[in-house]
């Protein structure tokens, strides 16, 4: 059933028997304006510098970093129109983003985070995987108060107040930092972020070489580097703590999906895309294919998984296994080097868990050397689903086809899109609205990329 | 991740490198599929053609004890209490008797099963939804955790094609990794999936045949016999909300967020359906027993026709294929028993440098979206459990650990939910060795 929401709505649906507009006309230009695809001048993303799609790091110095995160609130927009009140964590005093900056340093060096609220309430960070954490000075741990526990961390105060918190940060990997008070609500409400340890001296590995790995495992092609941050959101939720309202958490019920802060289709939409002024972070997923006949090595694409939700979320890569080669910023390799990196079409994040996977694509066919040994039925005798399609026409790779007449086709070369998405297909749409949520594209360019 | 691609096709590459010009210039035809006959054609390969309608059905589940507005359905037939959309296996019937499968849906969709190297081609042909005239929905089907999909034949409308009423489509496969995948529509996913449109999909690997450890059938190309096995069973996972197929059948929508979970399967029964023996469907498509006998299609399990009872004599090594196609982790055990996990998402649990990572356990969490390949060894059978036609055994339940039990019973101590039983036989049993029957002749046997 195709169906959609109308602005603001937060309650079921009262007319079923409607087939309104398509789901993926629902957002202003998100569903066209696919991030890899040249747009024009007038389109592109104003901030200097940054790609359409990968990860977008905001650095510091090494070996000494320092960053300020100020906690704050703003709105998110989804794909169904609704406008959600959120928290999150913002680079010093830059503009309301959700997720938290992508935070980058390198192993060894020595971060310090400001964390700044300016929210009603206290709030504090912690950093799963990092040890050794100080805070204002003092080891980083748990605020028991009245005999209770009340943050896993030493918190800042409410409107204006701020702690410091300090670590090496001494191994490679991919990590998360989030709110560690209230978690309940503050994780929810968008105080999360993640943070990747680069391996000092390897610009193009996730991890330091192994002595004995018998295969150069985290290796990857930097222009296919991408975060998927996953997270939900329940909008009553939101609405509560925006009009100051208590929120029983036992009512609890997501009902938005998100990789990146975004939800499809605006998951695909370039970085910093003007119309998401809060959400700057890309989640389209693009490398380019290996193809027999050319002889390329496009090397791997790496995907690191961070889950910032409370539920496990089973997501499921069309097009191809991803090779697990680490979690929880920990390269699979035993004692005496042995791999122990494996394939999945599946990869169930758990919540709070890291999972880094590389992709790589082999153009299987090919219309000279391998060609497809059936006739494919003439296309106007087949559907397309509301008369657009990001199909190229050709079962080939690289190749562009006819299709018919009326339908409008989101293709520039050829390349495949596949889905990637979360496998409890009910985190698939926009409150219910089917074809959204926690669905992003992994776009496969043939050998040497879209011309 | 690598071109797994068999020698053929490079021995195809070479043979047509001289010929590269020639075809660039009948470019277009080959884009339309043509196979250029001046090529030398490499070996033939098994051409595996089968032919699926997609369409909508009824089937049972246990009645509750306090029925409600939406359950049982009162539109149901017969014996049957929910509304379901589906596939069935129409391979080798008339058209007449194709179209007339409109309206009867089975749930779970066939197990598939090819080998690697096969050339496969999966018809599907849309004929429609009898409840629901309204809804003029495509189907697709996305074969789950195939290598390298050619978008074309992945099954994502979006990204591709779908099949509209009144039509058809081939997607074609070459398998060439074997192991236990999934596959389901993709149209309208959230709701076709939830639906009923689900089924597990296997390859068996072209090591079978070879003499390994002294097995001749392997979940794997081992190369070791450490996947070999006497029987094997696909296990499809799945839990369904009862509303939602209500709201369907009664035209009204479902916010898909609100999903929760009311009866929990096995290749599409609840327990202790899953025990019942399987039933299939006859040249007509009419369902029948395995003798052939005809079934009045408003009985309860007639278009449920996968048993998930599993058997096996002692000593026997039993592969468990389970796909999880619902929407919710589940904890797979087997008590009294262990087994040995050898395979996940259709991936031979070892290291590339040969590191073991198989692993024994009594319970594996699955995910949606994800498979497992479990071995287990039947011990000695003291036949103490009960007795049937193949003689007595040992039983052992299988089932959810994460007790998706269903309210259907609620208040009473009876079992339910997701959970069958492996019955194990002694020596002297008369259950027959297993062997897989074809799918493209109907009426295909059912998988016992």
């Amino acid at each position: 059933m195709i169906r959609t929401r109308t602005r603001g709505s937060t309650s079921r649906p009262s007319s079923p028997r409607l087939r309104p507009r398509p789901w993926w006309l629902a957002p202003v230009g998100a569903a066209v304006a696919i991030a890899g695809i040249q747009l024009s001048a007038s389109q592109k993303a104003p901030a200097a510098g940054a790609a359409p799609v990968g990860v977008v790091c905001t650095t510091s110095t090494s070996p000494h970093a320092s960053f300020t995160l100020t906690a704050r609130d703003g709105h998110i927009s989804n794909p169904d129109g609704n406008s959600i009140y959120t928290w999150s964590l913002v680079n010093g005093n830059g503009a309301f983003q959700y997720p938290g900056p992508v935070l980058c340093v390198n192993a060894g060096d020595d971060v310090t985070i400001t964390l700044k609220n300016r929210l009603p309430e206290a709030t504090s960070l912690v950093f799963p995987g990092q040890e050794d954490i100080t805070a204002n000075g003092a080891t980083a741990g748990p605020v028991i108060s009245g005999g209770k526990l009340v943050s896993l961390a030493q918190t800042a105060a409410p409107n204006g107040g701020s702690v410091t918190y300090r670590f090496i940060a001494s191994r490679a990997g991919t990590y998360l930092y989030e709110s560690g008070t209230d978690q309940d609500k503050q994780l929810d409400m968008g105080l999360v972020g993640a943070l990747i340890v680069r391996p000092a001296g390897h610009p193009s590995m996730a991890y330091d070489p192994v002595a004995g790995h018998p295969v150069d495992d985290s290796s990857f092609n930097p222009a296919a580097e991408f975060v998927l941050l996953l997270t939900q959101m329940d909008p009553a939720l939101h609405a509560a703590v925006e009009a100051n309202q208590p929120f029983d958490m036992t009512t609890y019920r997501p009902h938005y999906f998100m990789i990146n802060g975004r939800s499809f289709p605006d998951t695909i939409a370039p970085n910093n895309a003007s119309w998401l002024p809060s959400q700057p972070y890309s989640a389209l997923v693009e490398y380019q294919a290996i193809d027999p006949d050319v002889g390329n090595d496009p090397g791997k694409a790496l995907v690191r998984y961070v889950n910032a939700g409370p539920v496990a979320y089973p997501f499921h890569p069309h097009g191809n296994h991803g090779r697990i080669i680490a979690r929880d910023g920990r390269l699979l390799v035993g004692p005496a080097g042995q791999d122990l990196s494996y394939e999945k079409f599946t990869v169930d994040v758990g919540a709070g868990q890291t999972v880094d996977t590389t992709y790589q694509f082999t153009k299987l066919y090919d219309p000279v050397t391998n060609p497809v040994p059936l006739a494919i039925p003439p296309l106007q005798n087949l559907l397309f689903k509301d008369n657009q399609t990001y199909y190229s026409g050709s079962v080939y790779l690289g190749k562009k086809g006819v299709l018919p007449v009326g339908t409008t086709q989101f293709n520039q070369c050829g390349e495949y899109y596949h889905f990637m998405h979360s496998h409890a297909l009910f985190q698939v749409s926009n409150f219910g609205a089917s074809g959204g949520g926690m669905l992003t594209l992994m776009r496969v360019d043939p050998a040497g990329g879209c011309p | 991740m690598t071109n797994r691609d068999e020698p053929q096709l490079t021995r195809r590459r070479l043979l047509v490198a001289g010929a590269g010009a020639v075809a660039a210039a009948s470019g277009l035809g080959l884009a339309r599929g043509r196979v250029p006959r001046s090529f030398a054609a490499p070996a033939p390969r098994p051409q595996r053609q089968l032919r699926l309608v997609g369409t909508d059905g009824w089937v049972s589940h246990p009645l509750p004890q306090h029925p409600t507005s939406w359950f049982p359905d009162t539109l149901a037939p017969g014996e049957q209490t929910t509304y379901a959309f589906g596939f069935r296996n129409v391979t080798g019937l008339s058209t007449s008797d194709v179209l007339a499968q409109k309206g009867h849906a089975q749930a779970s969709a066939p197990a598939l099963y090819f080998d690697e190297g096969d050339e496969v081609t999966i018809t599907i042909t849309n004929v429609g939804l009898a409840v629901r005239p309204d809804l003029t929905d495509g189907h697709t089907i996305h074969w789950h955790g195939f290598r390298n999909a050619p978008v074309l034949f992945d099954g994502v409308p979006e990204n591709s094609v779908a099949v509209p009423i009144g039509r058809d489509f081939p997607y074609f496969f070459r398998p060439v990794n074997a192991g236990t995948y999934m596959y389901h529509c993709h149209f309208e996913d959230v709701e076709h999936v939830q639906m009923g449109m689900t089924g597990v999909i296997f390859v068996r690997p072209s090591q079978n045949g070879q003499s390994h450890g002294g097995y001749t059938r392997f979940a794997y190309n081992d190369g070791d016999g450490s996947t070999g096995y006497d029987r094997e069973y696909p296990l499809m996972v799945t839990e369904w909300w009862l509303r939602s197929h209500w709201n369907d059948a009664h035209i009204q929508e479902s916010d898909w967020t609100e999903f929760t979970a009311d009866v929990w399967m096995l290749n599409g029964r609840t327990y202790p359906d899953t025990l019942a023996p399987a039933t299939t469907f006859d040249v007509h498509g009419v369902p029948a027993t395995a003798a052939g006998d005809p079934i009045d299609p408003g009985t309860r399990l007639a278009y449920q026709p996968q048993s998930a009872l599993l058997r096996g004599k002692a000593g026997d090594r039993i592969l468990l294929r389970i796909s999880n196609l619902g929407y919710q982790d589940h904890a797979i055990t087997l008590e009294g028993l262990g087994f040995t996990v050898v395979g996940r998402d259709a991936t031979l649990l070892r290291g590339r440098d040969g590191t073991d990572l198989s692993f024994r356990a009594t319970e594996i969490d699955l995910g949606p979206g994800e498979s497992a390949d479990l071995i287990v060894t039947a011990p000695a059978s003291s036949g103490s459990s009960g007795s049937d036609a193949y003689g007595s055994y040992d039983a052992y339940p299988l089932y959810d650990r994460g007790l998706r039990n269903g309210y259907q019973l609620a208040g009473s101590t009876e079992h339910t939910g997701m959970k069958t039983e492996l019955r194990v036989y002694g020596p002297g049993s008369s259950l027959p060795a297993q062997s897989l029957p074809a799918l493209d002749t109907p009426p295909v046997p059912p998988l016992v």
